[in-house]
């Protein structure tokens, strides 16, 4: 138990990090477009190697999901179809590919379509590795990394990721290149999606990734703010959720998605400058006049 | 050869082909107003209305079960619309969040569902998220063809009304068209053809078939009504093409067939429709050679 809520917790810092720049930048559902899209990558990669811990999946992974990001700005730029629409298309048509490679080529291996909708944090335990002696789960000493770079990647470009957020025409012409930063956290997007991808699965990473984020962003103004609170309600979720899945003995990462959704309607309804107190206002105002 | 005359494959064919030029059309409305990510949230977000439904009715009735999902397609649609209409969310964030959080809700059940034994035959509740034409009957398929009859019915009374509001929002609001009523009706023709078709394609890929044939549309032509045409017609095709190769082929899921076949329609006009990459470099080099 304390071993599947450690690699949760790890996913879930590692996941939300990212997340505050994925909002802030409106790449959420790009973000759910790579999250799907990678499960090509892992696939064909798993062709070539047949190993599903062989660090090919993760290269595998990180390339289809640089190109999707490439190939949706690639369609938008050239004016056939409106973003939404290309991430639409791009997204659904390479997922679908990799469904049919799965369920007609990897039918009798671990790659099983529950797996890929949401994953199996329960197993992670069973998977180890000995590190200086101590012997730990695979995935948590994998994520473990993830997050230490994304924390690196944080600290050496908060700067030309704040800029590039909130003024990009500023980061223009401060000579801070806006597509750089873009692919180099796509990139790290697409990276950690596949590390979390056993534990949380293709579908609910997107969860972990934005929903923590979204929910800081309503009741904070700093970026700094923003990134602790966002790390605090991704800690939070993941603890609920988990002990919640855990003694129902129901899907975990399911159950941690459902868990993060509740969250944030609680935040939204009830902060102080929430939806009810909002309508309650206008009401009262509505009766003066 | 054979599969083509069978009367099982025709009845799901039917269902499937139908299913699709009918989304084609309606999905026509949400491209060209960039909404197009909506019918994605929805189509994720009735899934755990389908497994609701499931568990309280106890039977894997598609005509209960699509209740279930239009419920919570609503419910989705409510929450993403009060979210970004009161606080400073965007439509992206709000339609990521709702997504997620449904989707893993429809997951968490799933799994109590299939692994307690009070419930039976719970393994179609995963048909509803890849789709499996196969085990689609007879009934399923009335019901694609009712939804379907009765959107396009709905989308051709309302044709002037929707295409003014589809353009010219401010302008169709002048001639005193409610841009309410218009917004309830895309709204109901989506999460109508969204639940009926789950079983055939699926709620995490569905979205693809009210974008894909609009998007093929918009490429060869700018006027509505051919654009309309051209969309529910690469839908029923390739709705027909990818239903063949699921049932010729084991161990494809028809929901993603499909999805294959209207991806490549897409590539080709990307290619070579009007507006397509070589129109466009022909174009070019015509305006090089005259200079």
């Amino acid at each position: 138990m304390i071993e599947v809520f450690a690699v949760l917790l790890v996913t879930a810092l590692a996941t939300s990090l990212l997340g505050v720049f994925l909002v802030l930048k409106g790449q959420a559902m790009t973000t759910d477009a790579i999250s799907h899209t990678i499960l090509l990558g892992i696939v064909l990669a798993f062709f070539i190697t047949a190993d599903l811990r062989s660090p090919l999946l993760i290269i595998g992974a990180a390339v289809i999901g640089l190109i999707t990001v490439y190939l949706i700005e690639l369609v938008t730029s050239s004016g056939m179809m409106k973003q939404d629409a290309a991430v639409g298309i791009v997204f659904t048509a390479l997922f679908a590919g990799a469904v049919i490679l799965v369920s007609r080529y990897a039918d009798d291996v671990h790659l099983d379509i529950d797996v890929v909708l949401m994953g199996q944090v329960l197993f992670a335990p069973l998977n180890r590795v000995d590190i200086l002696g101590v012997s730990l789960p695979y995935a948590l000493v994998q994520l473990t990394v993830i997050l230490i770079i994304n924390i690196l990647f944080i600290l050496m470009f908060y700067k030309e990721l704040k800029v590039t957020s909130f003024d990009p025409v500023y980061a223009a012409a401060a000579g801070i290149s806006t597509t750089l930063i873009y692919y180099l956290l796509m990139t790290l997007v697409s990276v950690t999606a596949v590390t979390a991808f056993d534990a949380v699965g293709s579908i609910l990473v997107i969860s972990f990734f934005v929903t923590p984020a979204i929910t800081a962003y309503l009741v904070t103004k700093r970026l700094s703010h923003m990134i602790w609170l966002t790390l605090l309600t991704a800690a939070f979720n993941s603890l609920a959720g988990c002990t919640f899945g855990y003694f129902t003995d129901i899907s975990i990462s399911g159950s941690v998605a459902s868990v993060s959704l509740l969250t944030f309607l609680a935040v939204f309804f009830c902060n102080k400058n929430g939806w009810i107190r909002k309508t309650l206002k206008s009401r009262r105002m509505l009766r003066k006049i | 050869m054979d599969i083509l005359t069978s009367y099982s494959f025709l009845i799901v064919a039917i269902g499937t082909v139908i299913l699709s030029a009918a989304a084609g059309i309606v999905g026509t409305i949400s491209v060209i107003k960039g909404q197009s990510l909506i019918g994605d949230a929805i189509g994720h977000a009735t899934f755990p209305g389908v497994v609701l439904a499931f568990m309280l009715f106890n039977v894997m009735e598609t005509s209960i079960l699509v209740i279930g999902a239009v419920l919570f397609g609503i419910i989705a649609f409510q929450l993403i619309h009060i979210i970004t209409g009161s606080s400073k969310i965007t439509l992206d964030s709000a339609l990521a969040l709702v997504l997620s959080g449904f989707f893993g809700l429809g997951m968490a059940l799933k799994s109590y569902v299939q692994g307690n034994p009070y419930f039976s035959g719970t393994q179609g509740i995963d048909d509803f998220i890849f789709g499996q034409a196969a085990y689609m009957l007879k009934s399923d398929v009335y019901l694609i063809i009712a939804a379907s009859v009765v959107s396009l019915v709905l989308f051709f009374i309302h044709y002037q009304q929707l295409k003014i509001y589809t353009f010219d929002p401010v302008y169709a609001r002048t001639v005193g068209i409610s841009i309410r009523f218009m917004n309830v009706l895309v709204l109901a023709m989506t999460i109508m053809l969204i639940a009926v078709g789950l079983k055939a394609v699926g709620a995490v890929l569905i979205v693809n078939i009210l974008i894909a044939p609009a998007v093929t549309g918009t490429l060869w032509s700018n006027k509505f009504m051919t654009v309309l045409i051209i969309a529910a017609a690469s839908g029923g095709m390739s709705a027909f093409i990818g239903t063949y190769i699921s049932t010729a082929l084991t161990g494809i899921a028809t929901g993603p067939a499909i999805i294959l076949a209207l991806s490549v329609c897409v590539v080709f006009s990307m290619l070579f429709a009007p507006k397509g990459i070589l129109a466009k470099r022909s174009r070019l080099r015509k305006l090089g050679e005259a200079v």
